[in-house]
């Protein structure tokens, strides 16, 4: 049985990253049930779990045979990277460097493409309808997996950070089965600079303890690293937007 | 497909090439520094190299927007 002052960062962690990455699956997949209606985009999804699924259970057994120094060295480097960027675009973002992710709009262009590609195909548009929603729930969901084993790895928290991930596709899915729309009211970019932080901080930390670093405060140490990266990351984007409309 | 996974995982971690490669240097350095002089050192490194990283990426790509 885990604790919950150590799990719920993870599940916290978790369920914020895999929130912003389902919800980008769900509007591809609701481009597809826009054209195609709903047969084969839950044909599409369900094969794409089941790849998912496949990996998981086809890699997941190697886990446990990597040495705890050398996995939370190795996960700690991917994390600081994933975190990293995360937290880069978030700020770039917020900074007006880059142009905020616009769910309506990806659905529209998403919708806009596909529907070209079915137009020219006589035969199989439910095939390659399906195959969007395989290839966007299938590219997503390595991500959310990727995050559940880089949360919950290096400290015996899987079950936690799957916890995370399974609540976030739940709150998704329910969502998005009500309204029938993409999600763009999500404040996305809040979501991924706040993941961003946590991840970069779980990475500088990880990586340190596989390193031999003995953080200060141990465990205390999170938070004191995890609020220089969102003063880091805010003051920057601050100075970011001041320096692009210069 | 493969190819959109290969894709989608490279530019999960190396988004901006130019960051990730820094970042790995920093963690190089900061290796070397915790087993060759302390574990501290190596630690503070990691962390402030790690954020100087991030700033100087979001700063230099500020600048470049035209």
């Amino acid at each position: 049985m885990f604790a919950w002052a150590t799990a719920a960062p993870a599940i916290a962690s978790a369920f914020l990253a895999s929130f912003v990455e389902i919800v980008e699956a769900l509007t591809i997949v609701l481009a597809v049930v826009s054209l195609r209606g709903w047969r084969p985009a839950i044909a599409g999804t369900l094969a794409s779990l089941a790849t998912l699924a496949a990996i998981v259970l086809a890699l997941g057994p190697l886990l446990s045979r990597v040495p705890l120094g050398a996995l939370q060295v190795t996960i700690g480097i991917l994390l600081l990277l994933f975190g990293l960027g995360w937290l880069r675009k978030a700020s770039l973002r917020a900074a007006g460097v880059i142009a905020l992710h616009d769910e309506d709009a990806i659905f529209a262009r998403e919708a806009a493409e596909l529907g070209a590609e079915v137009a020219r195909r006589e035969t199989s548009r439910d095939w390659i309808a399906g195959m969007a929603a395989y290839k966007a729930v299938l590219l997503e969901g390595l991500e959310v997996v990727f995050i559940v084993i880089a949360v919950g790895a290096g400290r015996g928290l899987m079950v936690p950070a799957g916890i995370g991930a399974l609540g976030a596709c739940v709150v998704v899915l329910a969502i998005g089965a009500v309204v029938h729309k993409p999600l763009s009211r999500v404040p996305e970019n809040t979501l991924k600079f706040v993941v961003g932080v946590m991840l970069s901080t779980f990475g500088v930390y990880w990586t340190g303890e596989g390193l031999g670093v003995a953080w200060p405060g141990g465990d205390l140490a999170l938070l004191a690293i995890g609020l220089l990266f969102l003063a880091t990351a805010a003051g920057t984007a601050i100075a970011a937007r001041r320096l692009a409309t210069a | 497909m493969i190819r959109d996974v290969l894709l989608e995982l490279y530019s999960m971690f190396a988004g901006d090439a130019r960051m990730s490669l820094s970042a790995l240097a920093v963690v190089g350095v900061s290796a070397v520094l915790a087993v060759e002089v302390s574990t501290a050192a190596g630690g503070a490194l990691l962390l402030g190299g790690s954020l100087i990283v991030l700033a100087t990426s979001i700063l230099a790509a500020a600048r470049r927007k035209p």
